[in-house]
């Protein structure tokens, strides 16, 4: 549907430009990170009108080969902790997709940036849409992207006292991090936790936040 | 009195809770003890003080809904005609805690809730009660994940549970019924309450026992 303009694209940028493919019916484009802010320039003021930026999603690879293929359930009660050891690595590991759409053209197209585990470093595009601000801001908080040129690349879902990036395939999976102590409160159900202090440490001893924690001083 | 010991007065009915009494388990508590007749006569008070206070209290909940997620729209239902909560006491829904009795959880509470829910429940008077008003007030549900508290017990106590993702409407009057029922047969206590530890220490006295003495 919008072959022209993925034939557009690699005619522009034949350096940038690494693939292209479509999936039922979607563009993807695999681009460079280093010329994500130039193409997405482009695709916006230039005769693509790609004016709405609908998303950027990112997907963690780290167990794509092995969780699938009877790597083990992760979740389970079993396997306390992800064993990295026992995994294939997979690089690059981020994959960053910024879905983009034209209103006027009615088509859209994705993006793809690959990022390796060593270097999770992409300039930012909130120049080029505003939008792209706290879509940048939910990816630091849940994966840990480290995005270049932000200008307020700070936490947007969880709490600034929260350690590590929740959505990252090697945060584990019953992994707590109260904010206030919590009550002495056996889990029945589920056992006690790997929690910070490992199995068996008491909730409230593992609590990451102050003691009174004022609530006006989230924004 | 032959034997020249003074007689065991025993209250009739309900046994007054005095430490006197119940000095601990097994055979010590088999000792019959004195009961002087102002012990007597105070917690008889007591008693019928406690229990007009418990039917008072009962059937005028104040509550406060902290409404977090979906179950909101049940706790609407159980508010409107159909249900009609008010037809059990529970008629106002004040929306600042310091004017409540029962703090309602309506849904699921996160750990970034977390404070401000404990403030809300610092912020009511007492008595105050709590209800967990769904499965993710309850135990968490199914949010078994980093951003979830795992039951809004963790964090402060709770009375009542009602299940139910979300619940019923009759489940949520079944659980003030039983509320009810507590709060009815507890011991509200004439004494001062216990906050802090130097109140406890001297000042649990009975207020009428205080007057008596004088």
């Amino acid at each position: 549907m919008a072959q022209a303009l993925v034939d557009l694209l690699r005619d522009t940028f034949k350096e940038a430009v690494l693939s292209s493919h479509s999936h039922r019916g979607d563009e993807v484009v695999v681009v460079r990170r280093e010329s994500v802010q130039e193409i997405c320039r482009f695709l916006k003021d230039g005769e693509a009108r790609m004016q709405l930026l609908r998303y950027i999603a990112c997907v963690d690879l780290l167990t794509y080969d092995t969780e699938m293929t009877g790597g083990g359930a992760l979740a389970s009660n079993e396997v306390p902790a992800y064993d990295l050891a026992k995994k294939a690595p997979r690089e690059p590991r981020f994959q960053l997709g910024y879905n983009v759409y034209s209103v006027v053209r009615k088509q859209s197209v994705r993006l793809r940036v690959e990022l390796r585990s060593d270097d999770v470093k992409v300039p930012t595009v909130t120049s080029v849409w505003r939008t792209a601000d706290w879509w940048e801001r939910y990816l630091f908080d849940m994966f840990g992207i480290d995005f270049i040129g932000h200008p307020n690349l700070k936490r947007i879902l969880m709490y600034p006292e929260f350690q590590g990036h929740p959505l990252r395939k090697d945060y584990p999976t019953r992994k707590r991090q109260p904010l206030v102590a919590e009550l002495e409160f056996p889990d029945l159900i589920r056992g006690p936790g790997p929690g910070p202090g490992g199995a068996g440490v008491p909730m409230s001893q593992t609590h990451v936040g102050r003691k009174n924690v004022d609530p006006t001083t989230y924004d | 009195m032959a034997d020249g010991r003074l007689p065991i007065l025993r209250p009739e009915g309900n046994v007054p809770e005095s430490p006197r009494l119940h000095p601990g388990a097994g055979e010590e508590a088999a000792v019959p003890v004195l009961l002087t007749r102002r012990e007597d006569a105070t917690s008889w008070f007591e008693r019928k003080v406690s229990g007009a206070l418990g039917w008072a209290r009962a059937n005028s909940i104040f509550q406060y809904p902290f409404v977090t997620a979906c179950c909101g729209m049940e706790y609407m239902s159980v508010m409107c005609g159909r249900y009609d909560l008010a037809r059990f006491g529970a008629e106002f829904p004040r929306f600042t805690p310091r004017q409540a009795d029962l703090l309602m959880i309506v849904g699921t509470i996160n750990v970034k809730q977390s404070p401000v829910l404990l403030r809300v429940y610092e912020q009511m008077c007492e008595p105050k009660w709590v209800m967990a008003f769904g499965v993710c007030a309850s135990s968490g549900g199914f949010y078994d994940n980093y951003a979830t508290v795992q039951g809004a017990d963790r964090v402060i106590p709770v009375d009542v549970y009602v299940p139910g993702c979300p619940p019923r409407p009759e489940q949520v009057l079944d659980g003030l019924k039983i509320l009810q029922e507590k709060i009815q047969t507890q011991r509200h206590a004439l004494h001062s309450v216990e906050r802090s530890p130097e109140m406890r220490e001297d000042k649990k006295r009975s207020f009428l026992g205080k007057l008596l003495a004088k």
